[in-house]
């Protein structure tokens, strides 16, 4: 084949072009860090990339979802905590009272001023809340269950209404503490006992009836505690799932850096010997050896 | 009888045909970088001998030869690989401008990037799961409102760039007409220099150049068939003739240029006065001598050069009735549908169905209204027609984040529950729910199908471009091999018809010398 100037000269400008090309791109992956960039790159690791990356969203928001839950029922443990507490006391001072012989009426009066106030603690309790919710007011959240207004506990349906954080795609974990009938009970068995004028109260009869209350309370949190131990089941399993999602993601569209760095080192010397060897081939002609 | 002078005449020819040889060498030197240029050579044919033939010719022995003479100057050229070459170019022509094409609307796309509207779709589903879990959160709503706005941004964007970019493909289409009724302007004019100065026994080299340049141009535009026809008169047997341009089509190649006559290529529906481009291309029209009106409708069209690709990128029909096709019509079909019937599913979520006890309710206990609305009411929501009803934006209190049974006149002491974020994760879920307007796909699954389709039709045009343009590298290497200027080679040239012209010089004092023999030096006996 005849072989002329411009066809040298032709061939080196498709080579360097080519050449230049191709670290272009290496370039890109290596600012980018992704072997992709758009859709005709690798058509199938874009259509995966655009799944794996709403798993990776999906399973962050999941686990910001589950610490609110973790919120809710943390809040929700540490105020029947308080109610437990509250009703131990009320245990304590019922027992005292109900003691006839060592106790005078003096004494009786001073129990039921503190009855009193641990009535207005079990209030603050009821009232709970967790940023801007109260958590034991149902699906009313921006309702104290405790009305001080009308000086009673809420009773509409809604305030017995569950609420639920999804957690999972399709799973449910209900956060709320339905206890607003506990709350009821025992307000009203304080106010029974703050009723009482004749100073004849049953005190015995309302110690078990605080034991029954205290039972109660131990069941919401045990409850609370399965639900605890629910989440924390599942931010284990959405920490495993976090993981896989972005390591399919990273193994689909992450360029590896030795290999593209080596890469990009191959063909910056495959362009300075196309340089070199364009220098060489295109200077020379018979021109410069006529004299 | 010889004459005396013979020798110098001989010699003088010689002189003047090397003379020409080195006037060609000078202008093959001077076009080596010329686009398009092809070497010429110096065809040299000894002129006819002594005596010539005749009853009455001289009595010599033998025939004496009289020298050179410069028969014709003829370009290096080889039609086969001319006719390789507008083959691969034609085939360049279409990928190329397919290429083009489909990275403009990957750009306008933006997938896979953080800017998408993937992105905003999955930004929008978060939102709406923060505001389950806090429906309560004005915060919580005032994002979800925002992020429902980015999704109707997104959609407009996207689908308006689109369109924008469908205008310049149209436009794109019209300057390609324009320039091929331009190259077929100037090859006809060609043709007839040409058919002017062949007749006298001229070969118009430099004008074949530029003629083949013109058809290697048009060649990219529509895949054209060449032949040609002898103008007559005196022209030298190697001389080219006129060319003729057939356009092949799946039908009968349409002749479009003949001789002095082209036919001028008009888009069909295409309004002369405003310029304004019809919606949907149904083909061309080869107005005048010698293609008479014939119709190139797209259907008709082959599947090769930049023409072609053009409209099946800009959108048509092959039919006047049947359905319109196309790249870019496509993609914003999709975006419709899919902006159709994601707000569709939004809308029915956020409004729920009260008479069916399915509630959806906003803050103020009110039923929810709609959240995706129409811009131009005079029609359906679309991609481009898709904003966020602005009383929802004005009070993000009206998303409908909860189930609860709303408050109305009739019950007033139903109070809407505040804590309630159901409706939120419903609205959330829009976005997977499997949707029968979308052929039982989900919006995100749609959405990445249509971009997975792009890119592999992207990736074969990529891959054909690169290969169609490393054969018409190929081919144009075969063709220079043929055709283009070596330095070196006609530096080797320049010697040899330098020599030559030298030697005849010397052959000139030899004759010389000899003349001066007989006339100075003989006749002198005795002197």
């Amino acid at each position: 084949m005849r072989v002329t100037q411009s066809m040298l000269s032709q061939n080196m400008l498709r080579n360097l072009s080519s050449s230049y090309n191709k670290m272009g791109k290496l370039q890109e992956q290596l600012n980018t860090g992704k072997k992709v960039n758009r859709p005709s790159d690798d058509p199938v690791v874009v259509m995966k990339s655009l799944g794996y990356g709403m798993q990776v969203n999906r399973v962050e928001q999941y686990q910001k979802n589950l610490g609110e839950v973790n919120n809710w029922l943390d809040s929700s443990d540490d105020a029947m905590d308080g109610v437990g507490q509250v009703l131990h006391r009320a245990r304590e001072l019922a027992t005292n009272a109900a003691n006839s012989g060592t106790v005078t009426a003096n004494d009786r009066e001073m129990i039921k001023i503190e009855l009193e106030q641990l009535q207005e603690q079990l209030q603050d309790f009821a009232n709970t809340k967790v940023g801007d919710k109260h958590i034991f007011s149902g699906k009313m959240t921006d309702k104290p269950l405790f009305d001080k207004n009308a000086g009673g506990y809420q009773s509409g349906a809604s305030f017995k209404e569950n609420v639920s954080i999804e957690v999972f795609d399709g799973v449910d974990l209900r956060v709320s503490t339905n206890a607003s009938d506990l709350f009821n009970n025992i307000n009203q068995l304080f106010t029974d006992i703050k009723n009482d004028t004749d100073d004849k109260y049953d005190f015995s009869a309302a110690i078990e009836e605080i034991d029954g209350l205290l039972d109660d309370v131990l069941m919401k949190r045990a409850d609370i505690g399965a639900r605890s131990n629910r989440a924390e089941l599942m931010e284990n399993r959405l920490m495993m799932q976090e993981g896989a999602a972005k390591k399919q993601r990273s193994e689909n569209e992450d360029i590896d850096y030795e290999k593209t760095i080596t890469d990009l080192i191959t063909s910056e010397s495959i362009h300075r010997a196309t340089l070199s060897v364009g220098a060489r081939i295109i200077q020379p002609s018979l021109t410069d050896f006529l004299r | 009888m010889r004459s005396t002078f013979m020798g110098l005449e001989t010699s003088k020819r010689g002189l003047y045909t090397q003379q020409s040889a080195l006037y060609t060498t000078g202008h093959n030197i001077g076009n080596a970088n010329t686009p398009g240029y092809s070497r010429q050579r110096v065809n040299m044919q000894a002129t006819s001998g002594f005596p010539g033939v005749g009853l009455n010719a001289g009595t010599v022995p033998g025939f004496l030869g009289t020298g050179v003479e410069a028969g014709s100057i003829q370009r290096i050229r080889d039609t086969f690989v001319d006719h390789q070459y507008r083959s691969e170019a034609n085939k360049l022509g279409y990928w190329e401008s397919r290429t083009k094409a489909i990275a403009q609307m990957e750009d306008v796309l933006g997938e896979p990037s953080e800017y998408g509207l993937q992105q905003s779709l999955s930004d929008f589903w978060q939102s709406l799961q923060t505001l389950a879990s806090s429906p309560e959160n004005g915060g919580a709503r005032a994002v979800v409102v925002e992020r429902g706005v980015a999704v109707a941004d997104s959609f407009n964007y996207i689908s308006k760039s689109i369109a924008e970019i469908k205008t310049n493909l149209g436009d794109e289409i019209n300057v390609s007409a324009v320039n091929i009724n331009s190259i077929l302007g100037q090859i006809t004019e060609l043709n007839r220099q040409i058919a002017d100065v062949e007749p006298n026994g001229y070969l118009p080299n430099d004008l074949y150049d530029a003629r083949d340049g013109l058809l290697d141009q048009l060649s990219t535009y529509l895949p054209i068939e060449v032949s040609y026809e002898k103008t007559g008169g005196r022209a030298p047997a190697i001389a080219e003739g006129t060319v003729t341009i057939k356009i092949m089509t799946n039908d009968k190649p349409i002749t479009v240029l003949q001789k002095n006559t082209f036919s001028n290529i008009s888009i069909n529906g295409k309004n002369e006065t405003t310029g304004e481009m019809p919606k949907e291309i149904t083909g061309f029209t080869c107005n005048g001598a010698p293609a008479g009106g014939a119709e190139l409708s797209v259907a008709d069209m082959k599947k090769s050069g930049e023409l072609k690709s053009l409209v099946e990128s800009y959108g048509y029909k092959e039919t006047a009735d049947g359905p319109v096709k196309g790249m870019y019509p496509d993609m914003l079909a999709k975006l419709d549908k899919m902006a159709t019937a994601f707000a569709t599913e939004f809308n029915k979520i956020h409004q729920g169905d009260p008479a069916n006890g399915v509630y959806a309710t906003d803050l103020d206990g009110k039923p929810g209204e709609e959240f995706f609305k129409v811009i131009d009411g005079t029609k359906p929501i679309s991609a481009s027609n898709i904003k966020v009803n602005e009383n929802i934006i004005s009070n993000p209190n009206k998303v409908a984040a909860s189930t609860s049974k709303p408050v109305d006149s009739t019950d007033p002491t139903t109070n809407p529950e505040v804590g309630n974020g159901q409706n939120a994760q419903n609205l959330g879920n829009a976005l997977f729910n499997k949707l029968a307007a979308l052929g039982g796909s989900s919006v995100q699954g749609y959405f990445a199908q249509a971009i997975g389709q792009l890119g592999v039709a992207g990736q074969q045009a990529v891959k054909m471009a690169e290969n169609s343009g490393t054969l018409l590298l190929s081919v144009s290497n075969r063709r220079d091999s043929i055709s283009s200027v070596s330095l070196d080679e006609e530096m080797t040239d320049m010697i040899r018809f330098q020599q030559a012209y030298n030697a005849s010089a010397r052959m000139i004092t030899v004759m010389d010398e000899a003349l001066d023999k007989i006339i100075n030096g003989m006749g002198t006996v005795g002197r």
